[in-house]
């Protein structure tokens, strides 16, 4: 990997004040990937869905380009566990429309204020994961995919019936009433002067900076000794544990970071579309994000973000019609395929992919 | 209706249910417990049964879907339940076998999370094939009319339960027994239980453990072909099906204990009748009771009611 930890150490000059400034600051190679990340999401909407011809090319619009990103969140956390940690979760939905529920009632009956929406779905996710894990965790390998499923789906059927009276049943929940951001902006309305052009709505701007944000802490835990960690678990469970690690413990933390970005991805699509639809608790949730992390490539921060943004794509303009006609109706089917093909061939995905031919184009190796 | 008519009923609908669990989970768990193999496509191979069941025993109206837009509307064979079910275990053997050979086989050496991956992937290809060719709205698949009413025996005419039930509960007790029968008793379960137990060995005296593991997946996959019959009438008929009967198949295994028959078949009756139980007293928690029940039985029993720590990957 190109982008291993690059001394990241530096900054630890001792004292309390220090400290705190300090875990703040960036380190190593932080910051060159933070600012690259903070343009592309800055040019993302306006390449999508406004530049003369690429956009008219793409059929982009300027919600999609919100809900990438939201997903995206959600599939760089799920990498977390799968790419890093080896954990194959199939019950992720539950963190996703958990944190959606838990964020849609908390803005009909507390606050409506998107940063505390945000929090709300967040702290539900991280409090469901650990409780869930927990419980999955007991039992290791092809296990711990089918429990997660199966705990995920209890979660469908509680709010699809016995918890009706909250959650809306079938009908998913209605009455999500998001406030103005800070209570001044309007989520919907645009956003002043160039970066109106640039990146459109409050909401896409609101959802790029905590997306920036996610992505510099899943870069900085990654990088961390932590994380490490995380990836010794899986080259090697045993040796992990004989070198005196505790490795339950330490899955179970990859599984609630995982959460954690699940929920703050959750919760934003509940501000973004102000539903919540049932089957958003659906294992078939769970099953979109495996396939788009899988798709994306696994093991790599942005890989994930980038199978996520394939996905919707196929999902939402391939599957519209216009100049793809011919294919509209088998998206799904092709989506499948090209799953398929990606485990069976290219496991390491679209980066993946793209890295290698980097690497074969300027002759390093990683 | 007295209450013991109706008690059961209930617990006749709900062994008819796990019935069609225990199929599915006797395949899932001797896959899983001879090949450590995981099958994310099993609800595919029981699609796959339900859909040639159909085919076979009516002719179909097609509503939606590539084959009546091409102008294959009507299909099906017509030739009658029994001919379904004596050729679709045939057919669905026969795609497990293919299975094996072509995706088990290259999977075997890649990690767990590879092969939940790919076959994942193959349910998701298999459901949407069927719903690009026949459509995604349901299909009529009525039960026999010869096994419609309750049946014409002194005790069992005044329950208010389709014979078909009772032949959903006796063809799958006469199958669980005999896949137990050939696991337990004839030198081909004698070589595939050595093999669950030390490979190495087994092929070092110089027995081939590919072909008695190709029939073990065959066996599996026929039993999902045959639940996928004699369930299909019981259900709306469509793509879907497969995919939402995987979850609790699979828990019947994981709460009977992988690789124990014994087990499925408990936990399959544990499953029906819970289910047909709480449908009948408390419905809204029906399916909830399942997954309760489950996470209950994996906090105080985790290698399952009837499973040995050891046989566990």
């Amino acid at each position: 990997m190109s982008d291993e930890p690059a001394a990241a150490t530096d900054g630890e000059t001792g004292g309390s004040f220090a400290d705190t400034v300090g875990i703040w600051m960036p380190r190593g190679d932080e910051l060159r990937v933070m600012t690259a990340t903070a343009v592309v999401l800055a040019v993302f909407p306006f390449v999508f869905s406004r530049m003369p011809v690429v956009s008219d090319l793409l059929q982009g619009y300027q919600s999609l380009a919100t809900l990438i990103l939201i997903w995206g969140i959600f599939a760089l956390g799920f990498d977390l566990l799968l790419g890093y940690t080896g954990l194959l979760s199939f019950g992720h939905a539950a963190f996703w429309g958990g944190a959606a529920y838990a964020a849609g009632v908390f803005s009909q009956h507390v606050s409506g204020s998107p940063i505390l929406m945000v929090l709300a779905g967040t702290v539900f996710a991280v409090l469901l994961a650990w409780f869930l894990g927990f419980l999955s965790l007991r039992r290791g390998g092809i296990y711990f995919a089918i429990l997660t499923l199966a705990f995920a789906q209890m979660m469908f059927y509680m709010s699809s019936s016995p918890l009706a009276f909250i959650t809306g049943g079938e009908n998913g929940f209605t009455g999500v009433e998001t406030a103005e951001l800070f209570g001044l902006f309007p989520l919907e309305s645009e956003l002043p002067l160039v970066l109106e052009t640039l990146l459109g709505t409050w909401l896409y701007a609101f959802v790029a900076v905590i997306a920036l944000l996610c992505v510099a802490l899943g870069y900085r835990i990654l990088h961390s000794p932590y994380g490490m960690v995380f990836r010794a678990i899986r080259e090697n469970e045993q040796r992990a544990e004989f070198v005196g690690l505790n490795v339950w413990r330490y899955r179970l933390m990859s599984f609630i970071i995982s959460g954690f970005f699940a929920g703050v991805a959750g919760s934003l699509f509940v501000i973004h579309g102000t539903y919540v639809p049932l089957s958003s608790l659906y294992w078939t949730t769970s099953g979109e994000v495996v396939i788009m992390t899988v798709l994306g490539g696994t093991g790599s921060l942005f890989g994930p973000v980038v199978g996520a943004g394939v996905y919707l794509y196929v999902e939402n303009i391939v599957s519209g019609g216009h100049p793809f006609e011919f294919v509209a109706p088998f998206w799904h089917l092709i989506l499948g395929l090209v799953f398929v093909v990606t485990i069976w061939v290219f496991p390491r995905g679209i980066w993946g992919f793209f890295r290698d031919v980097r690497d074969y184009v300027t002759g390093g190796e990683d | 209706m007295s209450f013991h008519i109706e008690a059961i009923t209930v617990l006749l609908n709900g062994l008819q249910q796990g019935a069609i669990y225990i199929l599915l989970a006797v395949g899932l768990s001797i896959i899983l417990g001879t090949l450590k193999f995981v099958n994310f496509a099993h609800g595919a191979l029981y699609l796959i049964g339900t859909y040639a069941g159909l085919l076979i025993a009516l002719e179909v109206n097609l509503t939606s879907g590539q084959l009546q837009a091409w102008g294959f509307g009507q299909l099906g064979l017509g030739l009658g339940y029994i001919p379904a079910l004596l050729i679709v275990p045939f057919v669905v053997f026969v795609v497990g076998l293919a299975m094996e050979r072509w995706v088990v086989e290259p999977f075997k050496d890649r990690p767990d999370t590879d092969q939940i991956l790919v076959t994942f992937g193959l349910a998701i290809i298999v459901q949407e094939l069927f719903r690009a060719f026949f459509g995604s709205s349901s299909l009529p698949f009525s039960q026999p009319s010869w096994a419609q009413g309750p049946p014409q025996v002194p005790f069992l005419a005044a329950i208010p339960i389709s014979s078909w039930r009772y032949y959903v509960i006796g063809i799958t007790a006469v199958l669980v027994l005999i896949v137990y029968l050939l696991v337990e008793f004839t030198d081909f379960g004698l070589v595939v239980r050595a093999g669950t137990r030390d490979p190495e060995m087994v092929e070092l005296l110089g027995i081939r453990l590919s072909r008695p593991y190709i029939v073990v997946f065959g066996i599996g996959a026929a039993l999902a072909g045959v639940a996928g019959v004699v369930g299909g009438p019981l259900n709306p008929v469509n793509p879907t099906i497969g995919n939402e009967i995987l979850v609790p198949a699979f828990l019947t295994v994981v709460i009977g204990g992988v690789g124990s028959i014994a087990g499925a078949v408990l936990g399959g009756v544990l499953f029906g009748v819970t289910q047909a139980v709480l449908v009948a007293t408390y419905s809204a928690w029906a399916q909830v009771g399942l997954y309760a029940i489950a996470a209950i039985v994996l906090l105080v029993r985790p290698q399952g009611l009837l499973g040995e720590a050891e046989v566990a990957p």
